[in-house]
Protein backbone atom coordinates (compact mmCIF):
# COMPACT_ATOMS: atom_id res chain seq x y z
CA UNK A 1 0.00 0.00 0.00
CA UNK A 2 1.42 3.31 -0.84
CA UNK A 3 1.26 6.87 0.52
CA UNK A 4 -1.09 8.24 -1.27
CA UNK A 5 -3.78 5.05 -1.29
CA UNK A 6 -3.51 4.57 1.63
CA UNK A 7 -4.37 8.13 2.63
CA UNK A 8 -7.49 8.06 0.70
CA UNK A 9 -8.20 5.10 2.95
CA UNK A 10 -8.05 6.83 6.07
CA UNK A 11 -10.43 9.67 4.92
CA UNK A 12 -12.56 7.51 3.53
CA UNK A 13 -12.87 6.05 7.22
CA UNK A 14 -13.16 9.24 8.87
CA UNK A 15 -16.39 9.98 6.52
CA UNK A 16 -17.56 6.70 7.28
CA UNK A 17 -17.07 6.99 11.29
CA UNK A 18 -19.05 10.87 11.21
CA UNK A 19 -21.36 9.05 8.78
CA UNK A 20 -21.90 6.42 11.77
CA UNK A 21 -21.82 8.83 13.95
CA UNK A 22 -24.06 11.37 12.63
CA UNK A 23 -26.33 9.72 10.40
CA UNK A 24 -28.90 8.03 12.93
CA UNK A 25 -28.79 11.52 14.71
CA UNK A 26 -29.53 13.42 11.48
CA UNK A 27 -32.25 10.93 10.47
CA UNK A 28 -34.27 11.03 13.85
CA UNK A 29 -34.27 15.09 13.66
CA UNK A 30 -35.31 14.69 10.13
CA UNK A 31 -38.30 12.31 11.16
CA UNK A 32 -39.45 14.44 13.77
CA UNK A 33 -40.46 17.15 11.73
CA UNK A 34 -42.30 14.11 9.58
CA UNK A 35 -46.19 13.06 9.62
CA UNK A 36 -45.30 9.76 8.80
CA UNK A 37 -42.47 8.21 10.63
CA UNK A 38 -42.27 4.86 9.72
CA UNK A 39 -41.49 5.86 5.98
CA UNK A 40 -41.16 9.83 5.81
CA UNK A 41 -40.45 9.63 2.35
CA UNK A 42 -41.15 12.25 0.42
CA UNK A 43 -41.20 14.60 2.84
CA UNK A 44 -44.20 15.92 4.64
CA UNK A 45 -43.45 18.52 6.61
CA UNK A 46 -45.27 18.82 10.22
CA UNK A 47 -44.90 20.73 14.05
CA UNK A 48 -47.03 18.21 15.25
CA UNK A 49 -44.73 16.07 17.09
CA UNK A 50 -43.26 19.18 18.92
CA UNK A 51 -46.12 21.04 19.83
CA UNK A 52 -47.17 17.67 20.98
CA UNK A 53 -44.23 17.28 23.61
CA UNK A 54 -44.92 20.55 24.82
CA UNK A 55 -48.24 20.17 25.71
CA UNK A 56 -47.01 17.11 27.95
CA UNK A 57 -46.70 18.08 31.53
CA UNK A 58 -44.61 15.31 32.80
CA UNK A 59 -41.65 16.10 30.50
CA UNK A 60 -41.70 19.57 31.76
CA UNK A 61 -41.12 18.37 35.54
CA UNK A 62 -38.64 16.16 33.79
CA UNK A 63 -36.79 18.61 32.39
CA UNK A 64 -36.47 20.93 35.27
CA UNK A 65 -35.74 17.80 37.52
CA UNK A 66 -32.89 16.88 34.44
CA UNK A 67 -31.36 20.31 34.70
CA UNK A 68 -31.18 20.30 38.10
CA UNK A 69 -28.71 17.39 38.64
CA UNK A 70 -27.15 18.57 35.19
CA UNK A 71 -26.38 21.65 37.14
CA UNK A 72 -25.22 20.36 40.79
CA UNK A 73 -23.26 17.64 38.62
CA UNK A 74 -21.56 20.70 36.76
CA UNK A 75 -20.81 23.01 39.66
CA UNK A 76 -19.24 20.33 42.47
CA UNK A 77 -17.32 18.47 39.46
CA UNK A 78 -15.93 21.42 38.02
CA UNK A 79 -15.52 22.50 41.63
CA UNK A 80 -13.39 19.00 42.42
CA UNK A 81 -11.65 19.20 39.12
CA UNK A 82 -10.31 22.68 39.13
CA UNK A 83 -8.72 22.28 42.58
CA UNK A 84 -7.41 19.28 41.89
CA UNK A 85 -5.73 20.07 38.42
CA UNK A 86 -4.19 23.06 40.14
CA UNK A 87 -2.67 21.18 43.04
CA UNK A 88 -1.18 18.67 40.49
CA UNK A 89 0.16 21.02 38.15
CA UNK A 90 1.43 23.69 40.37
CA UNK A 91 2.74 22.16 43.38
CA UNK A 92 4.18 18.67 41.26
CA UNK A 93 3.77 16.82 44.46
CA UNK A 94 4.72 12.81 45.09
CA UNK A 95 0.82 12.33 45.92
CA UNK A 96 -0.15 13.60 42.56
CA UNK A 97 -0.64 10.05 40.82
CA UNK A 98 -2.23 8.59 43.37
CA UNK A 99 -4.86 11.27 43.77
CA UNK A 100 -5.27 11.15 39.85
CA UNK A 101 -5.81 7.98 39.80
CA UNK A 102 -8.74 8.19 42.13
CA UNK A 103 -10.27 11.18 40.29
CA UNK A 104 -10.18 9.35 37.13
CA UNK A 105 -11.07 5.64 38.78
CA UNK A 106 -14.76 6.37 37.67
CA UNK A 107 -13.89 5.54 34.05
CA UNK A 108 -12.63 2.47 34.59
CA UNK A 109 -15.79 1.36 36.52
CA UNK A 110 -18.93 0.26 34.75
CA UNK A 111 -21.70 3.48 35.04
CA UNK A 112 -24.25 0.70 36.22
CA UNK A 113 -21.97 0.02 38.86
CA UNK A 114 -21.99 3.12 40.41
CA UNK A 115 -25.44 3.37 39.87
CA UNK A 116 -26.47 0.32 42.09
CA UNK A 117 -23.42 0.96 44.56
CA UNK A 118 -24.36 4.45 45.71
CA UNK A 119 -27.93 3.35 45.38
CA UNK A 120 -27.23 0.57 47.77
CA UNK A 121 -24.67 2.76 50.15
CA UNK A 122 -27.87 5.77 50.34
CA UNK A 123 -30.31 3.41 51.48
CA UNK A 124 -28.63 1.38 53.64
CA UNK A 125 -25.80 3.13 55.22
CA UNK A 126 -27.24 6.83 55.24
CA UNK A 127 -30.61 5.92 55.46
CA UNK A 128 -31.34 8.37 52.64
CA UNK A 129 -34.18 7.16 49.83
CA UNK A 130 -33.84 7.86 46.15
CA UNK A 131 -33.66 11.61 45.25
CA UNK A 132 -32.51 14.50 42.83
CA UNK A 133 -29.74 15.00 45.17
CA UNK A 134 -28.62 11.76 45.63
CA UNK A 135 -28.68 11.09 42.00
CA UNK A 136 -26.10 14.36 41.24
CA UNK A 137 -23.95 13.14 44.25
CA UNK A 138 -23.14 9.64 42.19
CA UNK A 139 -23.42 11.37 38.64
CA UNK A 140 -20.95 14.20 39.94
CA UNK A 141 -18.55 10.96 41.03
CA UNK A 142 -18.27 10.21 37.43
CA UNK A 143 -18.20 13.72 35.75
CA UNK A 144 -15.44 14.51 37.84
CA UNK A 145 -13.52 12.26 36.10
CA UNK A 146 -14.46 14.19 32.60
CA UNK A 147 -13.95 17.40 34.06
CA UNK A 148 -10.64 16.76 35.65
CA UNK A 149 -9.26 15.95 31.89
CA UNK A 150 -10.77 18.74 30.43
CA UNK A 151 -9.40 21.09 33.05
CA UNK A 152 -6.03 19.43 33.14
CA UNK A 153 -5.34 19.26 29.23
CA UNK A 154 -5.96 23.21 29.14
CA UNK A 155 -4.27 24.16 32.36
CA UNK A 156 -1.01 22.33 31.08
CA UNK A 157 -0.64 25.58 28.89
CA UNK A 158 -0.64 28.33 31.80
CA UNK A 159 2.13 29.44 32.96
CA UNK A 160 2.32 28.72 36.93
CA UNK A 161 5.28 31.36 37.34
CA UNK A 162 2.56 34.03 36.58
CA UNK A 163 0.92 33.27 40.03
CA UNK A 164 4.29 33.01 41.57
CA UNK A 165 5.06 36.36 40.27
CA UNK A 166 1.47 37.99 42.31
CA UNK A 167 2.37 36.39 45.11
CA UNK A 168 6.22 37.82 44.69
CA UNK A 169 4.35 41.33 44.97
CA UNK A 170 2.29 40.76 47.84
CA UNK A 171 -0.92 39.03 46.93
CA UNK A 172 -2.48 36.00 48.76
CA UNK A 173 -3.38 32.68 47.58
CA UNK A 174 -7.27 33.97 47.08
CA UNK A 175 -6.05 37.57 45.66
CA UNK A 176 -4.16 35.86 43.15
CA UNK A 177 -6.29 33.04 41.98
CA UNK A 178 -9.05 35.94 41.54
CA UNK A 179 -7.14 38.33 40.07
CA UNK A 180 -4.37 36.10 37.68
CA UNK A 181 -5.30 32.41 37.43
CA UNK A 182 -9.42 32.69 37.15
CA UNK A 183 -9.62 35.53 34.31
CA UNK A 184 -6.80 33.96 32.58
CA UNK A 185 -8.24 29.92 32.74
CA UNK A 186 -11.77 30.79 33.04
CA UNK A 187 -12.34 29.10 29.78
CA UNK A 188 -11.01 25.40 30.94
CA UNK A 189 -12.99 25.62 33.79
CA UNK A 190 -16.52 26.90 31.80
CA UNK A 191 -15.61 23.72 29.63
CA UNK A 192 -15.68 20.97 31.71
CA UNK A 193 -18.93 22.87 33.69
CA UNK A 194 -20.88 22.28 30.20
CA UNK A 195 -19.02 18.80 29.48
CA UNK A 196 -19.82 17.46 32.93
CA UNK A 197 -23.38 18.86 32.55
CA UNK A 198 -24.27 17.28 29.69
CA UNK A 199 -22.82 13.75 30.94
CA UNK A 200 -25.61 14.62 34.05
CA UNK A 201 -28.37 15.82 32.16
CA UNK A 202 -28.15 12.91 29.82
CA UNK A 203 -27.21 10.15 32.07
CA UNK A 204 -29.36 7.33 32.24
CA UNK A 205 -27.29 4.51 34.32
CA UNK A 206 -26.33 6.20 37.14
CA UNK A 207 -29.64 8.38 37.74
CA UNK A 208 -31.95 5.76 36.88
CA UNK A 209 -30.94 3.69 40.39
CA UNK A 210 -30.46 7.11 42.54
CA UNK A 211 -33.71 8.59 41.66
CA UNK A 212 -36.48 6.88 43.18
CA UNK A 213 -39.97 8.07 41.41
CA UNK A 214 -38.68 11.30 40.62
CA UNK A 215 -38.21 11.18 36.41
CA UNK A 216 -35.66 12.87 34.42
CA UNK A 217 -35.74 13.22 30.49
CA UNK A 218 -33.63 10.19 30.37
CA UNK A 219 -35.85 8.00 32.89
CA UNK A 220 -38.96 9.23 30.68
CA UNK A 221 -37.62 8.54 27.89
CA UNK A 222 -36.58 4.81 28.83
CA UNK A 223 -39.86 4.05 30.02
CA UNK A 224 -41.58 5.58 25.91
CA UNK A 225 -39.04 3.45 24.32
CA UNK A 226 -40.31 0.36 26.91
CA UNK A 227 -43.78 1.02 24.31
CA UNK A 228 -41.52 1.11 21.38
CA UNK A 229 -40.33 3.90 20.12
CA UNK A 230 -43.24 7.39 19.61
CA UNK A 231 -43.51 10.17 18.22
CA UNK A 232 -42.94 12.76 20.60
CA UNK A 233 -39.59 10.58 21.29
CA UNK A 234 -38.23 11.84 18.19
CA UNK A 235 -39.17 15.28 19.05
CA UNK A 236 -37.03 15.27 21.98
CA UNK A 237 -34.14 13.67 20.51
CA UNK A 238 -34.21 16.10 18.05
CA UNK A 239 -34.29 18.72 20.43
CA UNK A 240 -31.67 17.29 22.78
CA UNK A 241 -29.24 16.73 19.98
CA UNK A 242 -29.61 20.48 19.05
CA UNK A 243 -28.98 21.80 22.37
CA UNK A 244 -26.14 19.62 23.19
CA UNK A 245 -24.46 20.44 19.29
CA UNK A 246 -25.20 24.14 20.33
CA UNK A 247 -23.30 24.11 24.00
CA UNK A 248 -20.51 21.56 21.86
CA UNK A 249 -20.00 24.29 19.27
CA UNK A 250 -19.21 27.03 22.80
CA UNK A 251 -17.11 24.27 23.75
CA UNK A 252 -15.10 24.11 21.02
CA UNK A 253 -14.67 27.73 21.10
CA UNK A 254 -13.48 27.60 25.09
CA UNK A 255 -10.98 25.19 24.13
CA UNK A 256 -9.71 27.19 21.05
CA UNK A 257 -9.69 30.20 22.82
CA UNK A 258 -8.11 28.24 25.68
CA UNK A 259 -6.02 30.08 28.12
CA UNK A 260 -3.24 32.83 27.38
CA UNK A 261 -0.02 31.41 26.77
CA UNK A 262 3.00 33.56 27.62
CA UNK A 263 6.11 31.95 26.43
CA UNK B 1 2.74 26.78 54.50
CA UNK B 2 4.68 24.47 52.70
CA UNK B 3 3.88 23.29 49.14
CA UNK B 4 2.77 20.02 49.98
CA UNK B 5 0.18 21.39 52.70
CA UNK B 6 -1.19 23.15 50.07
CA UNK B 7 -1.68 20.30 47.82
CA UNK B 8 -3.22 18.39 50.05
CA UNK B 9 -5.44 20.95 51.12
CA UNK B 10 -6.21 21.43 47.62
CA UNK B 11 -7.28 17.89 46.51
CA UNK B 12 -8.50 16.94 49.98
CA UNK B 13 -12.47 18.11 49.38
CA UNK B 14 -12.34 16.08 45.74
CA UNK B 15 -10.79 13.11 47.45
CA UNK B 16 -12.83 13.10 50.75
CA UNK B 17 -15.66 13.53 47.82
CA UNK B 18 -14.67 10.08 45.88
CA UNK B 19 -13.64 8.27 48.98
CA UNK B 20 -17.04 8.68 50.31
CA UNK B 21 -19.24 8.65 47.44
CA UNK B 22 -17.59 6.07 45.19
CA UNK B 23 -14.97 4.04 47.33
CA UNK B 24 -17.48 3.54 50.52
CA UNK B 25 -20.24 2.34 47.97
CA UNK B 26 -18.25 0.08 46.46
CA UNK B 27 -16.82 -1.70 49.82
CA UNK B 28 -20.75 -1.55 50.69
CA UNK B 29 -21.98 -3.75 47.95
CA UNK B 30 -18.85 -6.13 48.72
CA UNK B 31 -20.13 -6.63 52.32
CA UNK B 32 -23.59 -6.87 50.92
CA UNK B 33 -23.15 -9.14 48.68
CA UNK B 34 -22.15 -11.70 51.92
CA UNK B 35 -26.06 -10.83 53.01
CA UNK B 36 -29.33 -12.18 52.23
CA UNK B 37 -32.44 -9.90 51.39
CA UNK B 38 -35.94 -11.13 52.21
CA UNK B 39 -38.89 -9.65 51.17
CA UNK B 40 -37.55 -6.53 50.25
CA UNK B 41 -34.83 -5.69 53.22
CA UNK B 42 -31.35 -6.99 53.42
CA UNK B 43 -30.32 -8.82 56.20
CA UNK B 44 -26.89 -9.27 57.75
CA UNK B 45 -26.22 -13.20 57.95
CA UNK B 46 -23.56 -13.50 56.78
CA UNK B 47 -23.07 -16.58 53.81
CA UNK B 48 -21.67 -17.66 50.79
CA UNK B 49 -25.51 -18.54 49.03
CA UNK B 50 -25.24 -15.55 46.35
CA UNK B 51 -21.99 -16.40 45.27
CA UNK B 52 -23.27 -20.12 45.30
CA UNK B 53 -26.01 -18.93 43.40
CA UNK B 54 -24.03 -17.30 40.54
CA UNK B 55 -21.70 -19.69 39.85
CA UNK B 56 -23.49 -22.86 40.32
CA UNK B 57 -26.96 -21.65 38.22
CA UNK B 58 -25.61 -21.98 34.23
CA UNK B 59 -27.86 -19.27 33.52
CA UNK B 60 -25.88 -16.45 35.34
CA UNK B 61 -22.64 -17.60 33.93
CA UNK B 62 -24.09 -18.29 29.89
CA UNK B 63 -24.89 -14.09 30.58
CA UNK B 64 -21.21 -13.77 31.62
CA UNK B 65 -20.11 -15.80 29.07
CA UNK B 66 -22.14 -13.86 26.27
CA UNK B 67 -21.26 -10.30 27.82
CA UNK B 68 -17.54 -11.38 27.23
CA UNK B 69 -18.03 -12.05 24.12
CA UNK B 70 -19.64 -9.42 23.05
CA UNK B 71 -17.53 -6.78 24.84
CA UNK B 72 -13.75 -8.55 23.34
CA UNK B 73 -15.64 -8.13 19.86
CA UNK B 74 -16.83 -4.50 20.10
CA UNK B 75 -13.26 -3.41 21.97
CA UNK B 76 -11.63 -4.83 18.29
CA UNK B 77 -13.99 -3.84 15.90
CA UNK B 78 -13.25 -0.52 17.72
CA UNK B 79 -10.06 -0.90 18.01
CA UNK B 80 -9.42 -1.64 14.44
CA UNK B 81 -11.62 1.37 13.38
CA UNK B 82 -10.03 3.69 15.78
CA UNK B 83 -6.44 3.29 15.36
CA UNK B 84 -6.46 4.86 11.37
CA UNK B 85 -8.86 7.62 12.57
CA UNK B 86 -7.19 8.78 15.05
CA UNK B 87 -3.88 8.53 12.95
CA UNK B 88 -5.27 10.79 10.42
CA UNK B 89 -6.54 12.92 12.79
CA UNK B 90 -3.31 13.78 14.39
CA UNK B 91 -0.90 13.61 11.21
CA UNK B 92 -2.56 15.65 8.47
CA UNK B 93 -5.16 16.78 10.99
CA UNK B 94 -3.40 20.41 11.47
CA UNK B 95 -5.33 23.06 12.83
CA UNK B 96 -8.51 20.98 11.89
CA UNK B 97 -7.75 18.38 14.57
CA UNK B 98 -9.71 19.61 17.71
CA UNK B 99 -12.39 20.00 15.76
CA UNK B 100 -12.22 16.63 13.91
CA UNK B 101 -11.15 15.00 17.78
CA UNK B 102 -14.28 16.73 19.33
CA UNK B 103 -17.03 15.46 16.61
CA UNK B 104 -16.30 12.28 17.42
CA UNK B 105 -16.98 12.44 20.92
CA UNK B 106 -20.03 15.23 20.62
CA UNK B 107 -22.68 12.40 20.40
CA UNK B 108 -21.38 10.61 23.69
CA UNK B 109 -22.07 13.68 25.56
CA UNK B 110 -26.37 13.28 24.04
CA UNK B 111 -26.52 10.37 26.54
CA UNK B 112 -26.76 6.44 26.04
CA UNK B 113 -31.06 6.37 25.55
CA UNK B 114 -31.41 8.87 22.96
CA UNK B 115 -28.75 7.25 20.80
CA UNK B 116 -30.08 3.82 20.95
CA UNK B 117 -33.68 4.88 20.35
CA UNK B 118 -31.81 6.61 16.90
CA UNK B 119 -30.71 3.52 16.39
CA UNK B 120 -33.41 1.45 16.75
CA UNK B 121 -34.55 4.07 13.62
CA UNK B 122 -32.18 2.64 11.34
CA UNK B 123 -31.68 -0.71 12.57
CA UNK B 124 -35.34 -2.35 13.76
CA UNK B 125 -37.82 -4.32 12.15
CA UNK B 126 -39.44 -0.77 10.89
CA UNK B 127 -36.19 1.15 10.94
CA UNK B 128 -34.93 2.79 7.48
CA UNK B 129 -32.60 0.63 6.32
CA UNK B 130 -35.42 -2.57 6.31
CA UNK B 131 -38.05 -0.49 5.30
CA UNK B 132 -36.40 0.65 2.24
CA UNK B 133 -35.09 -3.02 1.18
CA UNK B 134 -39.01 -4.34 1.97
CA UNK B 135 -39.68 -1.16 -0.03
CA UNK B 136 -37.76 -2.23 -2.94
CA UNK B 137 -38.84 -5.56 -3.15
CA UNK B 138 -35.57 -6.91 -1.16
CA UNK B 139 -35.73 -9.41 1.64
CA UNK B 140 -34.90 -7.37 5.09
CA UNK B 141 -31.78 -8.22 6.98
CA UNK B 142 -32.89 -9.87 9.86
CA UNK B 143 -29.25 -9.75 11.71
CA UNK B 144 -30.41 -5.99 12.07
CA UNK B 145 -33.63 -6.61 14.21
CA UNK B 146 -33.18 -6.97 17.60
CA UNK B 147 -30.33 -9.64 17.81
CA UNK B 148 -26.34 -9.53 18.63
CA UNK B 149 -25.22 -7.91 15.66
CA UNK B 150 -27.46 -5.00 16.07
CA UNK B 151 -26.63 -4.62 20.25
CA UNK B 152 -23.03 -4.90 19.21
CA UNK B 153 -23.62 -2.20 16.27
CA UNK B 154 -25.02 0.38 19.09
CA UNK B 155 -22.07 -0.49 21.42
CA UNK B 156 -19.78 0.69 19.07
CA UNK B 157 -21.43 3.79 18.26
CA UNK B 158 -21.68 4.48 21.49
CA UNK B 159 -18.22 3.96 22.76
CA UNK B 160 -16.13 4.07 19.68
CA UNK B 161 -15.52 7.56 20.97
CA UNK B 162 -13.68 6.62 24.24
CA UNK B 163 -11.17 4.44 21.88
CA UNK B 164 -10.39 7.43 19.13
CA UNK B 165 -9.97 9.60 22.07
CA UNK B 166 -7.37 7.36 24.08
CA UNK B 167 -5.33 6.81 20.78
CA UNK B 168 -5.28 10.41 19.63
CA UNK B 169 -4.59 11.31 23.14
CA UNK B 170 -1.45 8.91 22.95
CA UNK B 171 0.05 9.89 19.37
CA UNK B 172 -0.31 13.44 19.76
CA UNK B 173 3.19 12.80 22.37
CA UNK B 174 4.28 10.84 19.47
CA UNK B 175 7.35 11.93 16.92
CA UNK B 176 6.64 11.33 13.77
CA UNK B 177 9.87 11.71 12.46
CA UNK B 178 10.65 8.43 14.01
CA UNK B 179 8.86 6.95 10.60
CA UNK B 180 10.89 8.97 8.36
CA UNK B 181 14.11 7.26 10.21
CA UNK B 182 12.49 4.13 9.84
CA UNK B 183 11.63 4.47 6.23
CA UNK B 184 14.96 5.51 5.42
CA UNK B 185 16.75 2.35 6.87
CA UNK B 186 14.62 0.48 4.82
CA UNK B 187 11.21 -0.50 6.48
CA UNK B 188 7.89 -0.78 4.52
CA UNK B 189 5.03 1.12 5.66
CA UNK B 190 3.42 -1.57 7.63
CA UNK B 191 7.00 -2.76 9.28
CA UNK B 192 7.11 0.59 10.26
CA UNK B 193 3.68 0.57 12.34
CA UNK B 194 4.16 -2.95 13.98
CA UNK B 195 7.73 -2.20 14.85
CA UNK B 196 7.59 1.68 15.55
CA UNK B 197 4.09 3.43 15.97
CA UNK B 198 2.09 0.37 17.77
CA UNK B 199 4.88 -0.37 20.01
CA UNK B 200 5.39 3.19 21.42
CA UNK B 201 1.38 3.91 21.56
CA UNK B 202 0.88 0.57 23.34
CA UNK B 203 -0.20 2.19 26.60
CA UNK B 204 -2.64 4.50 24.96
CA UNK B 205 -4.43 1.88 22.83
CA UNK B 206 -4.11 -0.39 26.19
CA UNK B 207 -5.70 2.54 27.82
CA UNK B 208 -8.39 2.74 25.15
CA UNK B 209 -9.36 -0.98 24.85
CA UNK B 210 -9.95 -0.83 28.45
CA UNK B 211 -12.47 1.98 28.49
CA UNK B 212 -14.09 0.11 25.94
CA UNK B 213 -14.54 -2.93 27.24
CA UNK B 214 -15.33 -2.48 31.03
CA UNK B 215 -18.70 -0.41 30.27
CA UNK B 216 -19.55 -2.62 27.31
CA UNK B 217 -19.44 -5.87 29.61
CA UNK B 218 -21.50 -4.32 31.82
CA UNK B 219 -24.09 -2.67 29.45
CA UNK B 220 -27.84 -3.30 30.25
CA UNK B 221 -29.68 -0.54 28.12
CA UNK B 222 -28.26 -1.56 24.57
CA UNK B 223 -29.16 -4.92 24.33
CA UNK B 224 -32.73 -4.48 26.20
CA UNK B 225 -33.60 -2.17 23.56
CA UNK B 226 -31.52 -3.69 20.38
CA UNK B 227 -30.92 -7.24 21.71
CA UNK B 228 -34.32 -8.38 20.87
CA UNK B 229 -36.27 -11.58 23.50
CA UNK B 230 -32.95 -13.62 23.43
CA UNK B 231 -30.22 -10.65 23.26
CA UNK B 232 -30.04 -10.39 26.81
CA UNK B 233 -26.47 -9.59 29.10
CA UNK B 234 -24.99 -9.86 32.00
CA UNK B 235 -26.36 -6.35 32.84
CA UNK B 236 -29.66 -7.07 32.41
CA UNK B 237 -29.78 -9.95 34.48
CA UNK B 238 -27.80 -7.58 37.09
CA UNK B 239 -30.09 -4.64 36.56
CA UNK B 240 -33.33 -7.03 37.39
CA UNK B 241 -31.54 -7.87 41.02
CA UNK B 242 -32.28 -4.02 41.64
CA UNK B 243 -35.57 -3.31 39.77
CA UNK B 244 -38.73 -6.43 39.80
CA UNK B 245 -37.63 -9.00 42.18
CA UNK B 246 -35.38 -6.85 44.86
CA UNK B 247 -32.55 -9.14 45.54
CA UNK B 248 -30.18 -6.71 46.75
CA UNK B 249 -27.98 -9.20 47.95
CA UNK B 250 -27.69 -11.30 45.16
CA UNK B 251 -27.45 -8.32 42.92
CA UNK B 252 -24.62 -6.88 44.96
CA UNK B 253 -22.77 -10.37 43.90
CA UNK B 254 -23.29 -10.33 40.68
CA UNK B 255 -21.84 -6.63 40.91
CA UNK B 256 -18.71 -7.86 42.64
CA UNK B 257 -18.06 -10.33 39.99
CA UNK B 258 -18.63 -7.77 36.91
CA UNK B 259 -16.11 -5.64 39.19
CA UNK B 260 -13.82 -8.60 39.20
CA UNK B 261 -14.40 -9.77 35.53
CA UNK B 262 -13.26 -5.76 34.73
CA UNK B 263 -10.62 -5.96 37.25
CA UNK B 264 -9.42 -8.78 35.07
CA UNK B 265 -9.75 -7.64 31.57
CA UNK B 266 -7.51 -4.71 33.12
CA UNK B 267 -4.76 -7.23 34.11
CA UNK B 268 -4.85 -9.11 31.21
CA UNK B 269 -4.17 -6.09 28.67
CA UNK B 270 -2.07 -4.44 30.74
CA UNK B 271 0.20 -7.60 31.01
CA UNK B 272 -0.55 -8.20 26.98
CA UNK B 273 1.09 -4.27 26.77
CA UNK B 274 4.28 -5.45 29.29
CA UNK B 275 4.50 -8.68 27.05
CA UNK B 276 4.92 -6.43 23.65
CA UNK B 277 7.47 -4.50 25.36
CA UNK B 278 9.40 -8.07 26.56
CA UNK B 279 8.77 -9.95 23.32
CA UNK B 280 11.60 -7.37 21.59
CA UNK B 281 9.43 -5.39 19.59
CA UNK B 282 10.66 -1.94 20.42
CA UNK B 283 13.42 0.07 18.53
CA UNK B 284 16.78 -1.79 19.01
CA UNK B 285 18.82 0.36 21.15
CA UNK B 286 16.43 2.52 22.74
CA UNK B 287 15.84 2.67 26.24
CA UNK B 288 13.25 0.51 28.10
CA UNK B 289 10.91 2.62 29.74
Amino acid sequence: MNHRSGFGVQVLLLAALYLFLYGPILYVIYVSFQIDSIWPFPPTLTLEHHTDLWQRRDYHAALWNSVTIGFGTGLIATLFATLAAMAILKYRSPGSGLVAGLFLAPLFIAPILIGISSLMFSRTVLGMPGSIFGATLANSTYATAFALLVVLAQFARYDWRLDDAAMVFGARPWRTFWEITLPITWPAMLGAFIVSFLLAFNNLEISFYNLGATPTLPTLAWGALRHGISAELYALAAIINFAVFALFTVLYLLLRLGTIRID
Amino acid sequence: MSNTVRFWLMVLPGTVFLVVFLLLPLIAIVVFSFWRTESYTLIQDWNLDNYATIFSHSAYLTFLARALVMATCVSLVCLAYAWPVAYFIVRYGGRYRLILLLSTAAPFLTGEILRVAALQQILGPIGVVNMALTRFGFDPIEALMYSNMATGTGLVYLWLPFMVLAIYLSLLNFDFALLDVAKITGAGPLRAFVEVTLPLNRAGTAIGIVLVFIPTLASATTSQFLGGPDGALYGNILARQFGSTGTWALGSAMGVVLFLASALALVIVWRAVGDLRRSGIVIKGAPKP
